[in-house]
């Protein structure tokens, strides 16, 4: 089960984003504060990346980049050696907060991200249907978010993001706000999906055992300003147990190194 | 159950009480305050010859037509004013200025420029239904929360989905706010001008002559008329709210 073997499959060929020299200042009392500065970051197509660092650290706002909500940046972020040129279809992101439309029913704004696509009604209403049956909200399609627990609320926005099936699905401390049992669970969920969609994932977050437990490489991003620090390449195949002792030795050290010098 | 829901009859079921006591007590009290017989006799000669139905129609017609154009226009308004900044600086002075004037203080300026008929009253209740859509479109779509914004800019919505998908409808408990008051407002601006623009049909047009023909009567029917069909209305529309509204947790 532990073998060594490469986990990410070779037949993705598209969602390689690269980050060059990238820097970003935010105007505090007309001085520019450095948010994040010069970094450097190739991710392969279908890679899981975690960046874990403590909250302040800019890991959110490298994101906020990537996904195209704030223009304002220097350097570079190349998908698929293309400039990226704000928010587009081929990337999706997953907030902290899931971010449903209140008036939208589950369907709905499932089907709101494929708003845009060029594709008939019912390819459309199969590909929401099959979506919702990924994430295993079969039933719920005619509630609205308020009806929905938040861990069912945030299957419903995992859903949302990979509906339009993007190149690079952005996550944003995703279950950072879900109690630690559902937690848990929605780690497996995402591990489940991920290994059937294999599109490209950068995940961010503050906590070490998601970080390693998901991802192929986990970065540590150091703050003031934001950077990139130690990497961590964990040639563990996917689906992965929890209790592996290789990812509780890098917890344990990843743990001493972040919290205690 | 069924007696709590009778509660709010209870205080106007007194008031009638007192109403006839302060009739019966003499010459004068029977004319200020009317005989409950003699309303009854009214309102039965009223229904009979059709006056009521035909002015009291005539004003809800009034009210409709000024209500319709005031949310259109205030909807639009309002969401040129929060959608754009330029629109907001050369409209708003303006805006805020002539909604300070009470809208009867318009009636001898408007009647002098479209005369007493029918346009008059209807610009002067459209304009009284126009201000709470504005204002309140307005405050609806300035606070939109920012992150469902967020969501529609990454789902790469263009500028008219996103204000039909998102924004509208994130600004609709305000906009919804903004139809009751306006609604009452078009109500009582629609009486009140055709209390003052003589010219036509309506309730307001029934209490004048009632007035010069001293029939009291008549205008406490009017007068009860006015108030419960705005009761009505207002109710009616709450349920249509509460329809449109329906995604949101009760509380």
């Amino acid at each position: 089960m532990n073998a060594i073997a490469p986990s990410f499959p070779a037949h993705v060929q598209t969602g390689a984003l690269s980050i060059r020299n990238l820097s970003k200042t935010y105007p505090l009392k007309g001085r520019p504060v450095p948010v994040l500065q010069g970094i450097d970051l190739d991710i392969r197509p279908g890679e899981f990346v975690s960046i874990l660092g403590a909250s302040g650290c800019g890991k959110s706002t490298l994101l906020r980049l990537i996904v195209g909500l704030d223009p304002d940046y220097q350097g570079q972020i190349l998908l698929d050696g293309q400039p990226l040129n704000g928010p587009g279809l081929e990337r999706g992101i997953v907030f902290q907060d899931h971010r449903l439309f209140p008036w939208m029913t589950l369907q709905q704004n499932i089907a709101l991200a494929l708003k845009n696509h060029d594709l008939g009604t019912a390819q459309k209403q199969r590909l929401v249907d099959e979506h919702i049956a990924l994430v295993g909200l079969r039933g719920y399609e005619q509630a609205y978010p308020h009806q929905l627990s938040g861990g069912m609320a945030q299957r419903g926005a995992i859903a949302r993001a990979l509906v339009n099936k993007p190149k690079v699905l952005l996550l944003d401390e995703p279950f950072g706000a879900l109690d630690a049992l559902t937690r848990v669970r929605l780690q497996q969920e995402l591990q489940r999906i991920w290994v059937q969609e294999r599109c490209t994932v950068i995940m961010v977050t503050h906590d070490i055992e998601e970080a390693l437990y998901l991802g192929d490489r986990v970065i540590v991003m150091e703050a003031n300003p934001g950077r990139i620090g130690e990497q961590v390449q964990l040639e563990l195949a996917h689906p992965r147990q929890r209790d592996t002792a290789l990812l509780f030795q890098h917890k344990q050290r990843l743990l001493a190194q972040l919290v205690g010098h | 159950m069924k007696l709590r829901n009778l509660r709010g009859l209870l205080l106007p079921l007194l008031l009638i009480g007192a109403w006839e006591l302060a009739s019966r007590q003499d010459a004068a009290g029977a004319y200020a305050f009317v005989p409950l017989a003699t309303i009854g006799d009214a309102l039965v000669e009223l229904l009979g010859n059709g006056e009521l139905l035909v002015n009291l129609l005539a004003s809800l017609a009034r009210t409709s037509a000024g209500l319709a154009l005031g949310i259109v226009g205030g909807v639009a308004l309002g969401a040129l004013m929060a959608l754009s900044p330029l629109a907001n600086r050369l409209v708003a002075p303006l805006f805020h200025a002539l909604r300070q004037v009470p809208m009867l203080g318009w009636i001898p300026l408007i009647a002098l420029w479209l005369g007493n008929g029918e346009a008059s009253k209807l610009l002067i209740v459209s304009l009284a239904a126009l201000y709470p859509m504005v204002l309140n479109t307005f405050e609806g779509l300035r606070q939109v929360d920012v992150r469902h914004r967020e969501v529609g800019q990454v789902l790469a919505l263009g500028r008219w989905q996103q204000l039909r998908l998102v924004l509208l409808p994130a600004a609709l408990p305000s906009i919804a706010t903004g139809v009751l008051q306006a609604l009452a407002f078009a109500w009582v601006t629609a009486v009140g001008s055709e209390l003052f623009l003589a010219s036509g049909a309506g309730l307001g047009n029934l209490m004048m002559n009632a007035e010069a023909g001293a029939r009291m009567e008549i205008i406490v029917i009017c007068v009860l008329c006015i108030g419960l069909c705005g009761y009505l209305m207002t109710w009616l529309s709450t349920l249509l709210a509460r329809r449109l509204l329906r995604w949101r947790p009760t509380r």
